[in-house]
């Protein structure tokens, strides 16, 4: 339904006549001089000054009291009423604000929290008043409050305006006009797109005659991909998005389908709830798409750290810690980091809310799945299609090949290999060397932690088995390797150099003796490769992958791998290993197999390992064993009755019963080529349910080595209820609860967030926390009204984007008056319009899109813009990072899309104040510094952008220097320039030209991209002349209001 | 009219995080002492500096400090505080042996067995000065200038992994986001120069710093006060050199067209964020020749070259130390050498003995530079990496783990007592035993120099009153002059 106040309607100020209400409506409590305002301000004063001490959090609480809830604070107590409502001369707190003996005064005077005289008669006058309660406002479910009247009617365009107005009034501030046209459309575009308008889209609005032409126009731009591209990066910013694992090794990471998954949602404009829902459980949701499960990355952009001495446990607590803390700024828009170690001293969060919480996000694997561009994800479509197509028709030839595979499955299951006695080993777990290791319960070994690319790992295993003539090595899946492993390299494989085994008696290790293995046998063995130039160890020998004989032939260059080409290579594999002749002790054995995993590459600081993953060893004392042709996957298959099987299970049976059969070679090849074309694809980080649940304990301390009692899933008591049934998976629960309708601060600290995105601070400035602790909002009512109104429409944010540029609040010019530099110098009161430096993405962004050098395109992975090598490398890098600068279009794609290491941030970005994903921010500062001239000045992309811009004004910016300077002057700030701004250019432009006349080849290096290919300049026109146009351009993109939204 | 906030401070956070980074205002080379004492959280605090949104104005700590300035040397990757300060006969008479089992309750090793054979120190100790301080034979020249610095041998810490460690040692926090300790100082002191930046670092040695730039960072403070990385080589700072075909005459005509343009805007809307960009573009401008001035060593004398083993031209450790006394000598408040070297799981004796080579006489020069200087008193300069290193061996014979429970830092200068040994470890060099000092009370004691209670140097975040110290943190009254 389309509600009466979108943006299509021009809203009439004489509906207010009549309409109720003021801003700060009157409590019906026991005063009426008392509004909601004050009362607000008289709990902060109490959160601020007194909470610490007698507020939510028990253990740290004095006298027993606790003024953070009403019955307390009104109770009757030995030593008196804390606060007796009406009697300010019989309440204590009164008395001992009031004292100046130093022993009795409250905040007592160590506390370093005095209370000034305004509040001291604030909080008297409050309990005269009566003393009327209020709970924290952002705790209490926002309700639409009534629009107010104002008087001048003129001023308001939609309810924002209203309220906005009002509080103007009070305070007797004047507003500005709206701003003109010109200043108006740049606004536009570099709010909702991030980018400047070309000189012909403002012509083009600044000459539309129709009344709605600002809503036309910003419908336009909300279709643009540019917006989402835009509006997604606030959202990074909040979920710490990066590139890499954070840390000492920092190494890069596969997360960009995550910021694709978030731009593409803004761009559909997915609901805010749904937005939220999917990101906390998109796996969990019935039929969960890939895209859903993608969307989890938001908690997975958590920091990694696999440096050597770590254990792993250690910092998946921590990036529970960081998740939790994302979760409350991001989403909830709370503080609950606190909780962690005690319970909340303003806010009524309990330390075992913290962990119920924490347990909703902790039955999770720490998974990665593979993800295709749009490009590789249809290639995918096609060949798979293609393969299916194949088997239909080989079924469709083989009328009996139901009969026929039927025979073969139970052949399969009478095989040799499916009968042999294998005892499985439960090894000592090797210590040495950094990686670290876990015995999971069926006694395979998991491989975790720091990943050198080079090493023999040792597993020594007791048994009583008085024969040994094999050994088998499983390799297994596990979520929590990279594609689900086996391996943990980036493909999620690895490459064996050699398996080497020695035996001893029981009880008698000094008697180790080496095994000899004669003979060794897969179920993949792959045709001999040169090594993956992933794994490149710089040693120039050449190195090979293969066959399973290549474990075992004592060449440290050859490695069996289980790689059988992307798209169906992640999957269990097994190798048999025979004995020339079987070990024999009367009393047992001491079984020790070396895994030597030598075929990683040189850099032990990137990924380049090339490592087991998940595996399990097992003897047997059969010396005709074999490894089991019929891979793990069938097999698993075949053992559930037939009538049982699912459709993925019967097409896996036939895919390998196929392989068999001597009649279908040629449309076997056929489709064997096919797999040859499968894309390698990329991987994404996210969340995978564990099937046996992880308990979780409350730490003490938030320490994870002294965990107390279990605490169950569940979520804070003190805001909304959790609807969602016990049925329902915790974490989705959990993800339906922030998403609620209810929830009273999930709505208002979202259209906080996108107001402080527009006007440069929020309506409450702390937008990371609107807890007890928080900035009183300047417009109180108006963002409940924004928080309801967003809710009421769909939680669209092209609504809330609609809604607020139609107000004349955000329509005002934004040169500040005397007055309300010096009566409101921050702005908070909306006299004027924003005026503020644009983010550091747009700052690049301008430069790219006004010299034309922007690359439009969408998506994909991350870019390696220009930046100078050596903050790559030791020791100004931890370890050498590869930045492969593009020297293609790449080059020059939007800033969203710059590879984000985070120990070595983009010197651009962060010169600008972009966070480096560490943590999660929803504020980013705003500085002004050299720094930052020195980048706009002299920085690769800059300069380029100078020399674009230059040669595009050259050749289409008219006929002479006056026309060329305006071409180039609106290009950076959309407006015409006036005259001495031209004349100042033109100045410039000649001067410049001048000092270089006559050497042509000083002036294309200063002038031309390519010196070596000067580009083609219009008749009258020399070098010289080109070199002038850039110090234009440069001079224009570095203009204060170049990289300021006026 | 009332502001939504009334609190003065908040206002001040506000403005330095929201309004006008204002890297200077003119004139403001103001000393310490010529500011008038008031009290940084005093009602009108903002008042001292003229500019409520100028967060980089010069101000008065609570107190009279002793220093103004600090240089800490990171030795990042933990050096061995057994073979360098920390003298243990008994670990010697017990090489071989294991570790009594109690010593381990509760023990987290990084890669041992925390169960592995004790090593004997792997160098002689002499005592040095009048003082009678205990240093190794590695550190010749540290040995000279004994009586000028004051040894901490009771340092303990909670991490013992790199990156959670130099995160801790820098920020006071294991959990990344939190401001560095130059950040705090620049928020509490503001800058007394601005033609550079007032926090500057440098990186040297094997690796860089484990945990990248998140150690000299802002975290939740303004970006304005994060530390700016310089380098020995090319452009000390990123972006500095002209692009290419630009001269200087060049640069000076096209800032100077910015700054009229901006001028001319100014006048139209009046936004006084323009003038601070204007001013940025100055400094900027008189960066680029300050800056590579600065960093010219060869302008100094041979002796003072030779003095701390530095050459002109050739970046390194000692060329960074010579660095730091001229950047202190400009005004800049802190200097943060990195040199990730330190980090010997094996070949203990002879990497020890180069990185004493590469940074021993630097290190000393450094102080006794500072003292002739006359900017000893006012700088302090402190010495030391994340954690020390395990009693117990690594490897066959020659390597030692992360050790958090007891290591050695040093001090000198500002306000610090020479001379001194304060606290010991125990007799194995496990744990600190006498005189324990942990990170935060290191943290503690550098703001008490530099004039701050550091209970009340507080930044709200979040809705807390965020300290360097967190909720730790007691001043080691012992080790002040």
């Amino acid at each position: 339904m389309k509600n009466p106040l979108s943006s299509r309607t021009v809203f009439v100020p004489i509906l207010f006549a009549g309409i109720a209400g003021s801003c700060s409506a009157p409590l019906q409590a026991e005063s009426g001089v008392f509004d909601r305002d004050k009362v607000q301000q008289v709990r902060t004063i109490l959160s601020n000054k007194c909470f610490s001490c007698h507020g939510p959090d028990e253990t740290n609480r004095k006298a027993k009291l606790r003024l953070d809830a009403k019955a307390d604070a009104f109770a009757e107590r030995d030593s008196g009423t804390a606060i007796v409502p009406g009697k300010p001369e019989e309440s204590l707190v009164v008395e001992r604000i009031l004292t100046t003996e130093p022993t009795e005064q409250m905040p007592p005077p160590k506390a370093n929290k005095p209370l000034t005289d305004h509040e001291k008669t604030l909080i008297r006058e409050w309990i005269a008043a009566g003393a009327p309660w209020a709970e924290h406002w952002a705790f209490v479910t926002p309700k639409k409050p009534a629009v107010p009247d104002v008087k001048d009617r003129k001023a308001v365009r939609n309810p924002i305006d209203a309220f906005v107005q009002a509080r103007l009034e009070r305070d007797g501030l004047k507003s500005n006009a709206p701003a003109d046209r010109t200043m108006l459309v740049r606004r536009l575009y570099l709010d909702l797109l991030g980018l400047p308008p070309t000189p012909e889209e403002v012509d083009a609005f600044v000459a539309d005659p129709a009344a709605e032409a600002t809503e036309k126009l910003v419908d336009r731009l909300l279709e643009s991909t540019h917006y989402a591209e835009k509006w997604a990066q606030m959202w990074l910013d909040a979920a710490r998005y990066a590139d890499s694992d954070g840390y000492e090794k920092d190494k890069g990471r596969q997360v960009w389908a995550w910021r694709d998954w978030v731009v593409g949602a803004f761009e559909r404009d997915l609901p805010y709830d749904r937005f939220l829902i999917e990101q906390i459980a998109g796996d969990l949701l019935p039929g969960a798409t890939s895209d859903q499960k993608v969307a989890t990355g938001f908690l997975r952009n958590s920091m990694i750290n696999e440096e050597g001495g770590i254990d792993p446990e250690q910092f998946r607590m921590e990036a529970m810690f960081d998740r939790m803390d994302a979760v409350g700024k991001s989403m909830l828009g709370l503080t609950i980091q606190c909780a962690q170690c005690h319970t909340h001293k303003y806010d009524p969060i309990t330390q075992e809310d913290y962990y119920r919480v924490f347990a909703s996000l902790n039955n999770c694997h720490e998974a990665s799945i593979p993800v295709y561009t749009p490009e590789d994800e249809k290639k995918r479509a096609d060949l798979l299609l293609r393969i299916r197509e194949i088997e239909e028709r080989i079924r469709e030839l083989t009328p009996n090949w139901a009969e026929r595979m039927s025979a073969w499955e139970k052949a399969a299951a009478d095989r040799p290999e499916a009968k042999t006695a294998w005892e499985i080993l439960r090894p000592e777990l090797d210590t040495s060397g950094g990686q670290k290791h876990y015995l999971l319960e069926d006694g395979s070994i998991l491989a975790a932690g720091y990943a050198p690319t080079k090493h023999v790992t040792e597993f020594a295993a007791t048994t009583d088995a008085k024969k040994i003539s094999a050994v088998r090595l499983e390799l297994l899946n596990d979520p929590n390797l990279p594609l689900g492993g086996p391996g943990r390299s980036i493909y999620g494989l690895f490459g064996l150099s050699e398996f080497i085994v020695t035996v001893a008696p029981k009880g008698k290790p000094g008697e180790a003796k080496p095994v000899r293995i004669v003979r060794a046998s897969a179920d993949a063995n792959p045709p001999v490769k040169p090594l993956d130039p992933a794994f490149d160890d710089r040693s120039g020998k050449s190195r090979v992958t293969g066959p399973i004989s290549f474990a075992i032939d004592d060449k440290p260059e050859t490695a069996w791998t289980t790689d059988l080409g992307p798209g169906r290579s992640n999957v269990p594999r097994q190798a048999v290993f025979v004995f020339d002749k079987p070990v024999e002790f009367p009393d047992g054995a001491i079984v020790t197999v070396r895994l030597n995993q030598s075929h990683g590459g040189w850099n032990s600081d990137d990924n380049q390992n090339n490592n087991l993953g998940r595996f399990r060893l097992s003897i047997t004392p059969d010396p005709a064993a074999t490894a089991d042709p019929v891979p793990a996957r069938v097999r698993e298959a075949i053992a559930v009755e037939p009538a049982k099987r699912s459709e993925g299970q019967n097409a896996t049976i036939f895919s390998h019963f196929r392989t068999l059969q001597p009649d279908f070679v040629e449309l076997n090849r056929r489709i064997e080529s096919a797999w040859t074309e499968h894309p390698q694809g990329s991987s994404q980080l996210v969340l995978a349910n564990r099937e046996a649940p992880r308990m979780t304990h409350r730490l003490e301390r938030g320490d994870f080595l002294k965990p107390k009692e279990t605490v169950a899933p569940g979520v804070p008591g003190f805001l909304n209820r959790s609807r969602a049934g016990d049925d329902v998976d915790p974490r989705l629960r959990f993800a339906l609860w922030i998403a609620d309708r209810d929830a009273p601060t999930t709505a208002r600290s979202i259209v906080n967030r996108v107001w402080q995105s527009y006007f440069g601070t929020g309506l409450v400035a702390t937008s990371e926390d609107l807890g007890s602790q928080s900035e009183p909002p300047s417009h109180p009512e108006l963002l409940d009204w924004l928080a309801v109104d967003f809710m009421d429409n769909g939680w669209s944010f092209k609504h809330l984007h609609r809604m607020i540029t139609s107000s004349a609040t955000y329509r005002r010019s934004s040169a500040p008056t005397a007055d309300q530099l010096q009566r409101d110098p921050f702005n908070r009161l909306l006299a004027r319009g924003p005026r503020v430096r644009v983010d550091a993405e747009a700052v690049r962004d301008i430069a790219l899109a006004a010299s034309g050098l922007l690359n439009p395109a969408v998506g994909g992975p991350s870019v390696f813009p220009p930046a100078p090598a050596f903050l790559f490398q030791p020791p100004v890098s931890y370890g050498p990072k590869v930045w492969p600068e593009d020297k293609g279009p790449n080059r020059y794609r939007r800033s969203l899309y710059t590879f984000r290491f985070r120990s070595i941030p983009y010197p651009v970005l962060q010169t600008f104040d972009a966070p480096n994903g560490d943590f999660s921010c929803v504020r980013r500062s705003r500085s002004n510094t050299p720094m930052q001239a020195l980048v706009t000045l002299n920085e690769t992309t800059f300069v380029e952008a100078a020399k674009a811009l230059a040669l595009k004004t050259a050749t289409e910016g008219g006929t002479d220097d006056s026309a060329r300077a305006t071409f180039a002057f609106r290009r950076c700030l959309a407006r015409k320039p006036t005259a001495e701004e031209v004349a100042e250019l033109v100045r410039l432009k000649t001067e410049s030209a001048r000092s270089l006349q006559g050497d042509s080849a000083r002036a294309w290096k200063l002038a031309a991209l390519d010196p070596a290919k000067p580009p083609q300049l219009p008749a009258e026109m020399t070098a010289a002349d080109l070199a002038g146009w850039v110090a234009v351009s440069r001079v224009l993109l570095n203009l204060d209001e170049t990289i300021t939204k006026e | 009219m009332n502001t939504p906030s009334n609190d003065r401070d908040r206002m001040r956070q506000e403005a330095a995080r929201s309004v006008s980074r204002r890297w200077f205002m003119q004139d403001c080379g103001v000393g310490l002492g010529a500011v008038a004492l008031k009290s940084l959280l005093a009602e009108n605090a903002t008042a001292a500096s003229g500019n409520p949104a100028d967060p980089l104005a010069p101000r008065m700590p609570h107190f009279p400090p002793k220093a103004k300035n600090v240089i800490f040397l990171f030795m990042a990757g933990a050096p061995s505080h057994l073979e360098l300060f920390d003298n243990k006969p008994q670990l010697a008479k017990y090489d071989g042996q294991l570790p009594p089992p109690d010593l381990l309750k509760g023990y987290r090793a990084a890669f041992i067995n925390p169960n592995s054979k004790l090593l004997g120190p792997k160098f002689k100790f002499a005592r040095h000065g009048q003082s009678g301080q205990e240093i190794s034979e590695l550190l010749p020249h540290l040995a000279r200038i004994a009586d000028d610095i004051a040894i901490v041998r009771s340092m303990t810490t909670d991490a013992f992994n790199h990156a959670p460690g130099q995160i801790l040692m820098n920020t006071g926090s294991q959990q990344f986001g939190r401001p560095s300790m130059g950040s705090w100082a620049l928020y509490g002191l503001g800058a007394e120069t601005r033609d550079l930046p007032g926090f500057i670092v440098f990186s040297s040695g094997k690796k860089g710093p484990s945990g990248g730039n998140s150690n000299w960072g802002s975290g939740f403070l303004p970006t304005v006060y994060s530390g700016v990385q310089f380098r020995g080589a090319g452009d000390p700072v990123l972006y500095l050199s002209n692009p290419e075909g630009i001269d200087e005459q060049e640069q000076g005509r096209s800032i100077a067209a910015i700054n009229r343009l901006n001028r001319m805007r100014y006048e139209s809307v009046g936004d006084p964020e323009i003038n601070a960009r204007i001013s940025a573009f100055e400094m900027a401008f008189r960066m680029q020749s300050s800056a590579p001035e600065l960093m010219d060593i060869s302008q100094e004398p041979k002796h003072i070259l030779d003095m701390y083993g530095a050459e002109p031209g050739k970046p390194s450790f000692a060329a960074n130390c010579l660095l730091a006394r001229r950047m202190i000598e400009r005004g800049v408040r802190c200097v943060q050498l990195f040199h990730e070297a330190w980090d010997q799981h094996g070949n203990l004796v002879n990497d020890l003995k180069a990185n004493c080579r590469d940074t021993d006489q630097a290190c000393a020069a450094l102080v006794s530079d500072l003292k002739q200087h006359g900017l000893l008193d006012e700088t302090l300069v402190i010495w030391g990496g994340e954690f020390g290193r395990t009693p117990m061996v690594q490897g066959g014979s020659d390597g030692r783990d992360h050790h958090p429970n007891a290591f050695t830092m040093w001090m000198a200068g500002g306000g610090i007592k020479p001379g001194l040994t304060l606290g010991a470890s125990d007799e194995l060099g496990f744990n600190a035993v006498e005189d324990k000092v942990h990170v935060h009370d290191l943290h503690a004691t550098i703001l008490h120099l530099l004039g701050f209670d550091h209970l009340k140097l507080t930044f709200r975040f979040q809705g807390r009153d965020y300290r360097l110290t967190d909720v730790h943190g007691n001043v080691v009254k012992k080790l002040l002059a």
